[in-house]
C-alpha cells in the first residue's frame, strides 16, 4: 500500500473511536436504582447503628458518672471507720474525763516553792 | 426511548432531574441513568479496556451521583459532572489494583452493509487503536477519548481533569504523535 493510498490517520481514530462512544447496556438503568436503593438501606443503618452506639456511650458514662469510685468507696470505708473509732475514743475518753473529777487539786506552783523552800 | 437515547441531554432537564433524585425519586434516577449511562460506559470502556469493569465503575459513578444529589450545584453541565466522577473513580481503580488498562478489548463491529473483508478491516483497525490507545499515559489518553471520542469542548475537559485548558491541548497533540508512532504499520512514519 503507498502513502497515497493509506487511509487518513485522523479519519480512522474518528471513526475507531466514534464507534465506541456510546455503550447502551440493557436494564442498566434498573440495575443501578435496585444498587442505590441497597446503598441508601445499607446507609441508613450505619447512621442508626452508630445513634444507638452513641447512645449507648451516653448511659454508660452517666452510669460511670452516677455510681461512686473505688476511691470515694474508700474514702467512705475510712470515714465510717475513723466514726466508729472516734466514738470508742470518746467513750473512753468519758470515763477519763469522769475520773478527772478525782483528781487532787493541786497548783503547780505551789508544789514547786514548797519543794524548793529550804528545811521543808 | 430510541431517539431520548441520541438526543443530547437538555441540561436543564436534568437539575431538574438532580432536584428530584435530591428527594429520593428512583423514577428520575432511573430517567437520569438511562439518559447518562450509554456515554459513561463508552468512556470508561476506552479507559480501562473492559465491557465488565466499565459496567462497574459506571454503576460506582451513579451511586456517588445519587449521594452528591443533595449537595449538588448545577455550576457545570451534569454530563461533566459525571465524567470527572467517573475518571476519579479510574484513577482511583488503578491506584488501587496497581494496573493499567486490558489491551484487549471485547470489540463488536457493526457489520452493516459493509463487504466480509470491509468488517474484518474495521475491526482490525479498532483493536490496533485500542492497543494504542491503551499505551498511552493515563493524561494522554483521557484526554484524546474526551475530546475524539466524548467530543467535549477544551474548557470542559480542563474541568475534568482539573488542569488549564494549555496543558489538555498539549496531551491531545502528545497523543496523536504517539499513536501515529504507535500504529506506524498501518499509517506509515508520521
Amino acid at each position: 500500500m503507498d502513502n497515497a493510498n493509506r487511509p487518513s490517520f485522523e479519519r480512522d481514530l474518528d471513526a475507531s473511536l466514534s464507534r465506541g462512544r456510546e455503550v447502551p447496556v440493557v436494564g442498566f438503568a434498573e440495575r443501578v436504582v435496585t444498587a442505590v436503593r441497597a446503598d441508601r438501606h445499607r446507609r441508613k443503618l450505619i447512621r442508626w447503628s452508630s445513634f444507638a452506639t452513641a447512645a449507648a456511650a451516653c448511659v454508660v458514662t452517666i452510669l460511670l458518672v452516677q455510681s461512686p469510685s473505688e476511691e470515694t468507696l474508700n474514702r467512705q470505708t475510712v470515714a465510717l471507720v475513723a466514726r466508729e473509732e472516734s466514738t470508742q475514743l470518746a467513750d473512753l475518753l468519758g470515763i477519763v474525763d469522769d475520773l478527772s473529777l478525782l483528781a487532787p487539786v493541786a497548783e503547780k506552783s505551789s508544789i514547786v516553792d514548797v519543794l524548793a523552800t529550804p528545811g521543808s | 426511548m430510541a431517539q431520548e437515547e441520541t438526543m443530547l441531554p437538555d441540561d436543564e432537564d436534568d437539575k431538574r432531574l438532580m432536584a428530584l433524585v435530591a428527594d429520593g425519586d428512583d423514577d428520575a434516577l432511573r430517567l437520569l441513568v438511562h439518559r447518562h449511562h450509554a456515554r459513561l460506559v463508552g468512556y470508561l470502556r476506552g479507559e480501562v479496556g473492559s465491557q465488565a469493569t466499565a459496567e462497574e465503575l459506571a454503576m460506582e459513578v451513579f451511586i456517588r451521583l445519587h449521594r452528591a444529589a443533595g449537595r449538588w450545584r448545577p455550576e457545570a453541565k451534569l454530563s461533566t459532572y459525571i465524567i470527572h466522577i467517573a475518571r476519579n473513580l479510574v484513577l482511583n481503580e488503578w491506584r488501587r489494583r496497581g494496573r493499567k488498562p486490558t489491551t484487549a478489548l471485547e470489540f463488536a463491529a457493526e457489520p452493516g452493509d459493509q463487504s466480509q473483508d470491509s468488517a474484518r478491516r474495521v475491526t482490525e483497525l479498532d483493536e490496533a487503536f485500542q492497543r494504542a490507545i491503551a499505551q498511552l499515559p493515563p493524561e494522554q489518553r483521557t484526554a484524546i477519548l474526551l475530546v475524539v471520542q466524548q467530543e467535549l469542548p477544551y474548557e470542559d475537559i480542563a474541568q475534568i481533569m482539573e488542569v488549564p485548558v494549555s496543558s489538555v491541548k498539549t496531551w491531545i497533540h502528545r497523543a496523536r504523535s504517539r499513536l501515529r508512532e504507535l500504529l506506524k504499520d498501518f499509517y506509515g512514519p508520521a
